[in-house]
């Protein structure tokens, strides 16, 4: 391996070669640097025509600027204190913002099975919002698919190919044995502890964003360790949008179910469980692990889009 | 009598590693080059962290937490490393004036001064 990175390291062709030729630097200091650059603006900005062309739309500008700055500045304030002005009082004055949360504290380990009562709050009173909150990253996911994903109809240009190949060979990470072998040790362990945060989201401080977050963070690092075709073997675009809408339609439905039966689970039938084990909290933790199925997915789709453009496979 | 033991070298370990860290941080904003700077920022990640975790093993005894702890500096030592070297790489692959500040070792005892471009 010393050799082989020596040979490459005095190579005279090396990976720098016709990107940027290699130019003397002149020795200077760079406050020296500095003022040679500021004096050639300078130079440049005093020629007659320059100064006339710059002269006359940058006095404009100026005037318009400052008039736009002020009225932007006084509409701003006056919004904000008028929503502050609407704002209900707080604390011991208002009950009402109080009621909810004395709720929440007393009744909600009772009422959800939770013992983090965080979780409790998120997945069982305000599912719906955790539903939303997972559905705008799966919108954001198409989104990010319909700008960068490279399909038959969306080749890339010659120039683009060729820069393509030169990053590559600059950031690829995935020859590097140092880099592998410290994966193979690492990358088991952070999944297994993405697998724990999401399963233990009812109990401990956790649950399906964090867990998910963990588990597309492993799958990144696997990705870039080990090289995209190994990723592509077991995770393509197909099976990407399987998981994501299987996790989507069981919150929907399993969500939607218990709102319709009625208020607060009370028809559901939904065991509730031990609170403390790993299978209680009733719903908490099968939601908790669509939540991260999505989060897992969004993030290393994100990766895999920006990285080289698809997700899973060539085009 | 014990604790008193075990209180006097938990402080000197964590002097040690507060001398790191302060070495650590006067490398890190008063050298130029950033291989240098790489290592002073070294010298904290491996040898101050793992003077902190140590003596902390010791002040909590052998129990759970000092497990945890433990499992904290060794993944600090496995990813610091890895993340240090490809920053060299990086900057070896992208400074063509590296021949200036580096010296690279040619594998048979003498140096290679400069390459040509």
């Amino acid at each position: 391996m010393k050799n082989r990175f020596l040979d490459w390291l005095y190579k005279d062709q090396d990976l720098l070669s016709g990107i940027t030729d290699v130019v003397e630097k002149p020795d200077i200091s760079r406050s020296e640097l500095k003022e040679i650059m500021r004096s050639a603006e300078e130079e440049y900005d005093n020629r007659p025509e320059v100064r006339e062309a710059i002269g006359r739309d940058r006095d404009r500008f100026r005037s318009l600027y400052m008039i736009v700055a002020l009225v932007s500045c006084i509409a701003l304030t006056l919004v904000l204190l008028y929503t502050v002005g609407l704002t209900s009082n707080y604390g011991m004055e208002n009950p009402r913002t109080l009621e909810v949360v004395r709720r929440y504290v007393e009744d909600g380990l009772q009422e959800t099975g939770a013992v983090n009562i965080v979780s409790g709050m998120i997945l069982d009173y305000r599912a719906f919002d955790t539903l939303g909150e997972s559905h705008v990253l799966f919108t954001a996911l198409i989104c990010v698919m319909i700008l960068l994903r490279i399909d038959s109809k969306n080749q890339r240009t010659e120039y683009e190919d060729y820069y393509k190949v030169q990053t590559d060979s600059y950031f690829d990470l995935s020859s590097d044995p140092i880099l592998r072998l410290i994966c193979a040790v690492i990358i088991p362990c952070i999944l297994l502890y993405g697998i724990y945060i999401l399963l233990n989201g009812q109990n401990s401080p956790g649950g399906g964003f964090s867990g998910g977050a963990v588990l597309g963070a492993g799958m990144i690092l696997f990705s870039a360790a080990f090289g995209f075709d190994t990723v592509d073997r077991f995770f393509t675009l197909r099976v990407s949008n399987i998981i994501t809408f299987v996790s989507l339609a069981f919150y929907s439905f399993a969500k939607g179910y218990v709102f319709f039966m009625g208020a607060n689970g009370l028809d559901a039938h939904i065991p509730k469980g031990t609170p403390g084990a790993i299978f209680s909290g009733g719903l908490i933790l099968p939601l908790d692990v669509a939540v991260g199925c999505v989060v897992g997915c969004t993030m290393f789709g994100f990766y895999s889009l920006f990285r080289r453009g698809n997700i899973g496979g060539r085009v | 009598m014990g604790e008193w033991i075990r209180f006097w070298i938990v402080a000197v370990i964590l002097v040690c590693a507060i001398a790191a860290f302060i070495t650590e941080t006067v490398g890190l904003f008063r050298f130029g080059f950033v291989m240098n700077r790489m290592h002073a920022a070294g010298i904290g990640d491996s040898f101050g962290l793992g003077c902190v975790v140590l003596s902390m093993i010791i002040a909590s005894g052998l129990n759970l937490t000092s497990l945890k702890l433990f499992l904290l500096v060794l993944f600090m030592w496995l990813t610091s490393p890895v993340s240090t070297h490809f920053l060299s790489r990086i900057e070896i692959n992208t400074n063509p004036f590296i021949f200036r500040h580096v010296r690279f070792d040619a594998g048979d005892g003498t140096h290679r001064e400069e390459m040509k471009a």
